[in-house]
């Protein structure tokens, strides 16, 4: 079956812009052929609350890197136990979340780069960016994110 | 002991990964390279962008499979930074899970259950609802049954495989 969306938006609409903000960022890497015990760390009890806000993976040369974006407690909980159980890494608070998802975000092209083009043109720093199940994540440095959401709100219509 | 609960699975069509990285500390590589694709309509599935690893910055990203050949050739015409480097998967699928709460718990059980079964993970992405994690093609039905086997899902679950392919049509009715 072939269904075909048609779509024509002088500016690509939107449900609206989410923030979230006072967020800790935690990034570290690890050996993709031990994915198996990073598992273990991560499904024990003592992470059961620990309650992440963004999360990506990306898979190199046999290492995997990790981004977290938790709140500033949780991230707490979340740094000790990698600390007694894994590896160094990167801390840097606090950094803002902004994500937004609209009608057929999934399944159209044009919305990747609305947004990062959007943020470029406006200089704004993405720090990291998560894209999948009809989402757009974006990470910024805190004092970005009204600035982000001003120029986004632009670049994108928000339906009543 | 009880499993988790999981509120359902969701499974892609066939997609190909494209992993770019390089020097470049500017996000404009990724401002770049989303316009390439749109200018050749061609919708991004799955998206990761970590600018600020230790090694290089990092772009990897999930199309269409049916988008391959001309996915690569624009990537690697016109796409590729200086210095930056291109490679590709060319037969991958997602699987995104949704849980309830505990989202690292979850993610740390598909670790390892899929690591016990060799099956790859070639990124993850969260959104606000759900999981999502690129593994290969082949490898999907394995990790669809190894994720019914290690949570608890609804019974009226939502279909794992999408029934519907939606295009974006240039086409404008009443033209």
């Amino acid at each position: 079956m072939e269904t075909i969306a048609v779509y024509w938006e002088p500016r690509i609409k939107t449900y609206g812009f989410q923030k979230l903000t006072d967020l800790a960022f935690v990034e570290f890497s690890y050996p993709v052929h031990e994915m198996k015990s990073l598992g273990e760390v991560l499904s024990r009890d003592e992470l059961r609350g620990v309650n992440t806000k963004f999360m990506i993976a990306q898979e190199s040369d046999g290492e995997a890197s990790f981004i977290f974006c938790l709140p500033v407690e949780e991230g707490k909980a979340f740094r000790e136990s990698l600390e007694k159980n894994l590896t160094t890494h990167r801390y840097i608070y606090p950094v803002g979340i902004i994500f937004f998802h609209g009608p057929h975000f999934g399944d159209r092209y044009g919305i990747a780069d609305a947004a990062f083009s959007t943020l470029s043109n406006a200089d704004i720093e993405v720090m990291a960016s998560g894209c999948s199940s009809a989402s757009v994540f974006l990470v910024l440095v805190q004092d970005d994110m009204d600035k982000a959401e001003k120029v986004l709100g632009e670049a994108f219509e928000v339906a009543k | 002991m009880e499993k988790l609960k999981v509120g359902g699975l969701k499974q892609s069509l066939e997609l190909c990964q494209f992993d770019l990285r390089g020097p470049d500390s500017s996000e404009k590589t990724v401002s770049k390279i989303s316009k390439l694709l749109a200018s050749e309509k061609t919708n991004i599935e799955f998206l990761t962008y970590n600018p600020n690893s230790d090694k290089y910055n990092q772009l990897i990203l999930c199309v269409s499979q049916d988008k391959f050949s001309s996915t690569s050739e624009i990537l690697k015409r016109d796409g590729s930074p200086t210095g930056w480097q291109i490679t590709w998967r060319e037969h991958v699928g997602i699987l995104t899970v949704f849980p309830h709460h505990s989202a690292i718990k979850i993610l740390g059980v598909i670790m390892v259950s899929w690591g016990t079964q060799s099956i790859p993970i070639h990124g993850i992405a969260t959104s606000l609802s759900a999981i999502s994690f690129v593994t290969d093609y082949h490898c999907i039905d394995k990790a669809v049954e190894a994720i019914q086997h290690s949570f608890q899902l609804p019974e009226n679950r939502a279909p794992l495989k999408p029934e519907i392919r939606y295009y974006q049509s240039d086409i404008v009715k009443g033209e």
